[in-house]
C-alpha cells in the first residue's frame, strides 16, 4: 500500500473514531448527572416550591419520563446539533451560552499557552543546553514547583502583589467597567480590537489579560519545560549535533536551528492536548480571577443542577478535545515519517 | 534518595561556580534575556495608557471608579440568573428589577410606609376582601415607548402567573383574575389576603412591554428588560451589567449618570478590587472577616460603612416526626440551651443580631417571645426540660444538626452550638454536626431524614405574613400524622396545627391593622408553645463605599435603591 493511501486510511479511521468518542462521553455525562443526588427541580424552584409546581416543571423538562426515553430524546437532539436550553436561565440556549462565554476562555487559554510556551521553551532549552550546571538544577526545580503549586494560590499571590499592593493590574473581568469592549465579530477582544485598528482597546485587553494569563501560563509552563529539557537533551547527544559541533557551529545556533526543531515534535503534541483540555479545564484560573469564561459557567451550571447546560458544554468540550487530538495525530503523521499508521 | 539529590545539587553548584561567570558573552546573553523581558513587561504595563483612551483612568487601579464620569461602579458576588420579571426570584435580579422597573405600590425610601407608585392611590377593597380596584397613572411610558395602561399591567401580571417561572406561585396561588375596567386595574383574589398590597411591591410584579415579551409557559427573556423604571438595561452579561438612565422617566431622575456592576465569582476578588480602588461601592457578599477588616480600615482609607438590619431570618428547624424532637420537652430544652449572642460573636463577629421570634425585628409586631419563655443559653432551664423528657447521663440526648455545605457561617454556627451545649451539659447532650450539598440536603429535609437543619428565610415581600405562613401552615395533615403536604414539610419541621392554620387564615382576612397585629402576637405565642423552630439570628447587610459616593442606603425591605446614589461633590 502506498504511503499516501495508507495515510488517507489512517485519517479516515481517526475521523470515524471522533463521533464514537463524543457519544461515549455524552452517555457517561448523561448517566452521571442522573446518578448524582439532588433533584434539579428543587434546585430550580427552591425546596419550598409547591409540589404541584414541581410536578409541572418535571413534566415540562421531561424528567418524569423513563431514563431510556430521556436518553433517546437527548441523542435525537444532539443529532440535530441542538444542545438544549438552560433550565436555570430559561429562554437561553446552550449555544447562546457558548457564544457568550467561549471567546473569553479561548482568549485566556491562548495567551496562557503563549506564555507557557515561551517560558517553558526558554527555561527548558537553557536547562538542556547546560547539563549538570545550576541552570539544569534550576530548570528541574522550576518544573517541579510550577507543577506542584496550586493554581488558586499562585493566582491569589499575583493578585495580592500586582493588583492590591502595587496596583499595577486590575482584578477580574475582561475590560474596564466604564468602557465599551471591542464590538464583534469574534468576541475575542484582542482580535476584534485589531480588526477595528483600535490599539488602545488592544492594550486595554492585554492589560486585563495579564494576570490571569500569567497565572495560567507560568503554571503550565512546567509541563513544557520538562518535555523540552528531556527531548532537547536527547537530541543534543545525536550524531548530527556532534557533527555540527565539529564543524564549529555555535552552540546557540545548534540548539535553535537544528536540535530544537527535532525536539519539538512531542512538544507540539502536548501543546495541542493541553490547549484542548484547558479550554474546559481552566476553571480554577477563571474562578480565581472572576474571568467570565465557559469553564466558570460550567461550574455554575453544575452547582445549579442545570442538566442541559452541563451536558451541552461537556459534549462541546469533548468535541474540541476529539477534534484537536485527531488534528494532532494527523499532523504528526504527515510531518514525522517515523510514525506508523 | 533525598541525600543523593542534594549531593548532586552540591556537585552541580560547585561545577557552576568554578566556571567563568562574568565573561562578556554571558553578560551579553543575560542582557538579551533581560531586555526581552523588560520589553514585554513595559508593553504590558504601558498598555495601561491604552486603557486610558478606552475609558480607563490615568492612574489608580481598575478603571471604573475614576474614569466613568458620574456613573457609579458597584461590585458584588451576587449573580443574576435571569432578568425576566416572571422568572427572577433571587436577591440580585430582584434589586436590578426594582431599579429598572416600577411597581403598583412601593415604600417611601427609608421607611416601611406603603405608598402608590404606578397606582394613583391605595386600592379600593371590596367588603368580602376579594376584589382590589387600583386606579393607575396615565403619564407613564415604557422603555420602548409603549404607554403604560391597565391592559399592560394586566398582561404583565398574567404573564407572571402563567409563564411558570420560579416566583409564579406567589400570585398564581392568590389571584383569580385580573382585568382592565374603565382604565382601572381590577384584581379578583381566590381568598382574602390582607398582605396583597405588600405582595404587589415584589420586584417581579412590574409592567413589561407586550411588544417585547410573550405570554405562555416557558416564554422567558432572561437577558433583556423593557419596563418603565428610572434605568434602562444597557448591557447584560454574566460578569458586567450596565444600566443607563431612562431619559424619559416619568418620575424623579436618578442622581447618577448610570450604574456599572461588576459581578465577581469570589468574595476575595470583590474585597481586593474594592480595597485597591477599583470600585465605588462593594455590596454583598463579603465574608465576616473581610467585613471586619474593611470596618477597621475604613477611617484610614476614607471609606464609608453602611450597616443595615436585614429581614433574613436564620433558624433551627426541629423535625417533630422522628425522635428526639417528637417530644415537646426536648424541643423546649433545645430552645433554652442555645446561646444566640455567642453564635453572633463567634460565627459573625457581631455582624448578626440574636433573634427571638421568626418575625424579624424590623416589624413592630416583633416580640422576643423565645427570650421571654426560654431565655438565652439558659442551661438550668434546659436541664429541667431534659429531666422532664427522661434525659439522663445514662440516657443522653443525641441529635444531629445539618447545614448546607456551601454555608461557612452556618458551619461555624452549628459548631458553636455543639461546643457550647456539650461543654455546659457534659454527658447529657451529644450533638453531631453534619453537612450535605444543598440540593441533596433539601431533598432529605423534605423527606424527614434529618433531626434538625440550620436554615434561613429570605422574604418575598415586606409583611409579617411572609414570616408565619411558610413556617406554621400545612395544607394536608393532622396532629397525629403531622404535615404530609405543605410548607412545614418543606421546612423540615412537619409541624401541623389546626390553630395555626386558622390564625394564619384569620390574619389574611383581617383588614383592620390592629386586629391583624393581635393575631400575629398569638401566632408568635404558638411558636413558643409548640417550638417547631428555634429562631437564632437575623443577618445584617453591609455596603462599603468610597468617600466621593453618597446617599447609599439599604432599605428596610432589603432593596438597594441605585437611583439615589450620588457620585462626586
Amino acid at each position: 500500500m502506498s504511503r499516501s493511501r495508507s495515510l488517507r486510511l489512517y485519517v479516515f479511521s481517526r475521523l470515524l473514531l471522533a463521533p464514537l468518542m463524543i457519544w461515549t462521553i455524552t452517555t457517561v455525562v448523561f448517566l452521571l448527572m442522573r446518578a448524582t443526588p439532588g433533584d434539579p427541580v428543587d434546585a430550580l424552584l427552591g425546596p419550598r416550591a409547591p409540589e404541584a409546581a414541581k410536578q409541572i416543571m418535571r413534566a415540562k423538562l421531561g424528567l418524569d419520563q423513563s431514563l431510556i426515553k430521556q436518553y433517546i430524546d437527548y441523542l435525537g437532539q444532539l443529532l440535530t446539533f441542538d444542545l438544549g436550553s438552560s433550565l436555570a436561565s430559561q429562554g437561553q440556549t446552550v449555544w447562546q451560552i457558548i457564544g457568550d462565554h467561549f471567546p473569553a476562555t479561548v482568549e485566556l487559554t491562548l495567551c496562557g499557552m503563549i506564555i507557557a510556551a515561551m517560558v517553558g521553551l526558554t527555561v527548558g532549552s537553557i536547562a538542556a543546553s547546560r547539563p549538570n550546571t545550576i541552570f539544569d538544577a534550576g530548570g528541574r526545580v522550576f518544573g517541579i514547583v510550577t507543577y506542584a503549586v496550586p493554581m488558586y494560590w499562585f493566582g491569589m499571590i499575583l493578585q495580592l502583589i500586582f493588583a492590591v499592593q502595587l496596583n499595577w493590574f486590575p482584578i477580574g473581568t475582561r475590560f474596564p467597567l466604564s468602557a465599551s469592549p471591542p464590538a464583534g465579530p469574534t468576541g475575542l477582544y484582542l482580535l476584534d480590537s485589531l480588526l477595528h485598528f483600535d490599539f488602545a482597546q488592544f492594550g486595554t485587553t492585554i492589560y486585563y489579560l495579564a494576570l490571569p494569563s500569567l497565572t495560567l501560563g507560568v503554571l503550565i509552563s512546567g509541563v513544557f519545560e520538562r518535555i523540552v529539557r528531556v527531548n532537547l537533551r536527547q537530541t543534543l547527544k545525536a550524531d548530527y549535533v556532534e557533527a555540527a559541533r565539529a564543524r564549529g557551529i555555535s552552540e546557540f545556533r545548534i540548539i535553535t536551528a537544528h536540535a530544537l526543531k527535532n525536539a519539538m515534535i512531542p512538544v507540539i503534541t502536548i501543546l495541542g492536548l493541553t490547549f484542548a483540555s484547558l479550554l474546559g479545564g481552566a476553571v480554577l484560573t477563571e474562578v480565581t480571577f472572576s474571568w467570565p469564561g465557559l469553564a466558570n459557567r460550567l461550574y455554575e451550571a453544575i452547582t445549579q443542577r442545570d442538566y442541559p447546560v452541563v451536558q451541552g458544554l461537556m459534549v462541546f468540550f469533548a468535541a474540541i478535545v476529539a477534534v484537536v487530538s485527531i488534528a494532532i495525530d494527523i499532523l504528526n503523521a504527515y510531518v514525522d515519517p517515523r510514525i506508523r499508521y | 534518595m533525598i541525600v543523593s539529590f542534594f549531593l548532586r545539587l552540591q556537585q552541580i553548584c560547585r561545577q557552576s561556580l568554578t566556571r567563568r561567570w562574568f565573561s562578556r558573552r554571558r553578560w551579553l546573553r543575560a542582557g538579551q534575556y533581560l531586555g526581552l523581558f523588560s520589553l514585554c513587561f513595559l508593553l504590558a504595563v504601558g498598555c495601561r495608557s491604552g486603557g486610558d483612551s478606552a475609558g480607563a483612568p490615568a492612574e489608580g487601579g481598575a478603571e471604573g471608579a475614576i474614569g466613568g464620569g458620574d456613573r457609579v461602579s458597584i461590585g458584588t458576588t451576587l449573580s443574576a440568573r435571569t432578568l425576566d420579571p416572571a422568572d427572577a426570584y433571587e436577591i440580585f435580579p430582584g434589586i436590578l428589577l426594582y431599579n429598572m422597573g416600577d411597581r403598583l405600590y412601593t415604600y417611601t425610601p427609608g421607611t416601611t410606609d406603603l405608598v402608590p407608585q404606578l397606582a394613583t392611590e391605595m386600592p379600593t377593597i371590596s367588603d368580602d376582601g376579594l376584589t382590589y380596584t387600583i386606579p393607575l397613572r396615565d403619564d407613564v411610558t415604557l422603555h420602548d415607548g409603549t404607554p403604560f395602561t391597565a391592559e399592560v399591567m394586566a398582561f404583565s401580571i398574567e404573564r407572571f402567573m402563567e409563564n411558570g417561572g420560579r416566583p409564579a406561585s406567589l400570585l398564581a396561588g392568590k389571584i383569580e383574575s385580573v382585568a382592565s375596567v374603565d382604565g382601572d386595574l381590577v384584581i379578583a383574589l381566590q381568598q382574602p389576603f390582607a398582605a396583597f398590597p405588600a405582595l404587589l411591591t415584589f420586584s417581579g410584579v412590574t409592567p413589561v412591554s407586550p411588544e417585547a415579551y410573550k405570554l405562555g409557559a416557558g416564554e422567558f427573556s432572561p437577558t433583556t428588560f423593557v419596563g418603565s423604571g428610572p434605568y434602562k438595561l444597557a448591557s447584560f452579561s454574566s460578569d458586567v451589567i450596565k444600566l443607563d438612565v431612562n431619559e424619559d422617566y416619568w418620575g424623579v431622575r436618578p442622581a447618577n449618570g448610570g450604574i456599572d456592576i461588576q459581578v465577581f465569582t469570589s468574595a476575595v476578588n470583590l474585597y481586593n478590587t474594592f480595597t485597591s480602588g477599583g470600585l465605588d461601592v462593594a455590596y454583598q457578599t463579603l465574608d465576616p472577616d473581610q467585613i471586619s477588616q474593611l470596618e477597621e480600615d475604613a477611617a484610614g482609607n476614607d471609606w464609608q460603612v453602611i450597616e443595615a438590619g436585614s429581614t433574613v431570618v436564620n433558624y433551627l428547624s426541629l423535625n417533630q416526626k422522628i425522635a428526639p424532637f417528637d417530644d415537646l420537652s426536648v424541643r423546649q430544652a433545645v430552645a433554652s440551651m442555645i446561646d444566640r449572642q455567642l453564635i453572633s460573636d463567634r460565627a459573625f463577629k457581631g455582624q448578626a443580631e440574636p433573634l427571638y421570634s421568626l418575625i424579624p425585628k424590623s416589624f413592630p409586631v416583633y416580640e422576643p417571645v423565645f427570650e421571654e419563655a426560654y431565655g438565652d443559653g439558659n442551661f438550668d432551664e434546659a436541664q429541667k426540660y431534659l429531666s422532664a423528657a427522661g434525659i439522663t447521663e445514662a440516657n443522653p440526648l443525641a441529635f444531629e444538626i445539618w447545614y448546607p455545605s456551601s454555608s461557612t457561617p452556618r458551619q461555624v454556627a452549628a459548631q458553636t452550638i455543639k461546643q457550647s451545649v456539650e461543654q455546659a451539659l457534659p454527658g447529657l447532650v451529644n450533638v453531631t454536626v453534619s453537612t450535605a450539598e444543598s440540593a441533596t440536603l433539601w431533598e432529605n429535609v423534605e423527606s424527614g431524614a434529618y433531626n434538625s437543619v440550620l436554615s434561613n428565610w429570605y422574604p418575598d415581600y415586606f409583611d409579617p405574613e411572609n414570616f408565619v405562613q411558610p413556617f406554621l401552615t400545612c395544607e394536608e395533615g393532622s396532629p397525629e400524622t403531622l404535615c404530609t403536604v405543605g410548607s412545614t414539610q418543606a421546612n423540615g419541621s412537619f409541624y401541623y396545627s389546626d390553630k395555626a392554620n386558622q390564625l394564619v387564615a384569620d390574619q389574611n382576612a383581617e383588614q383592620d391593622p390592629a386586629k391583624r397585629d393581635a393575631i400575629f402576637t398569638d401566632l408568635q405565642q404558638l411558636m413558643v408553645d409548640d417550638v417547631p423552630y428555634v429562631p437564632l439570628w437575623q443577618t445584617k447587610d453591609y455596603v462599603f463605599t468610597t468617600a466621593d459616593v453618597s446617599n447609599v442606603a439599604v432599605e428596610p425591605n432589603q432593596q438597594f435603591l441605585l437611583w439615589q446614589i450620588e457620585k462626586g461633590s
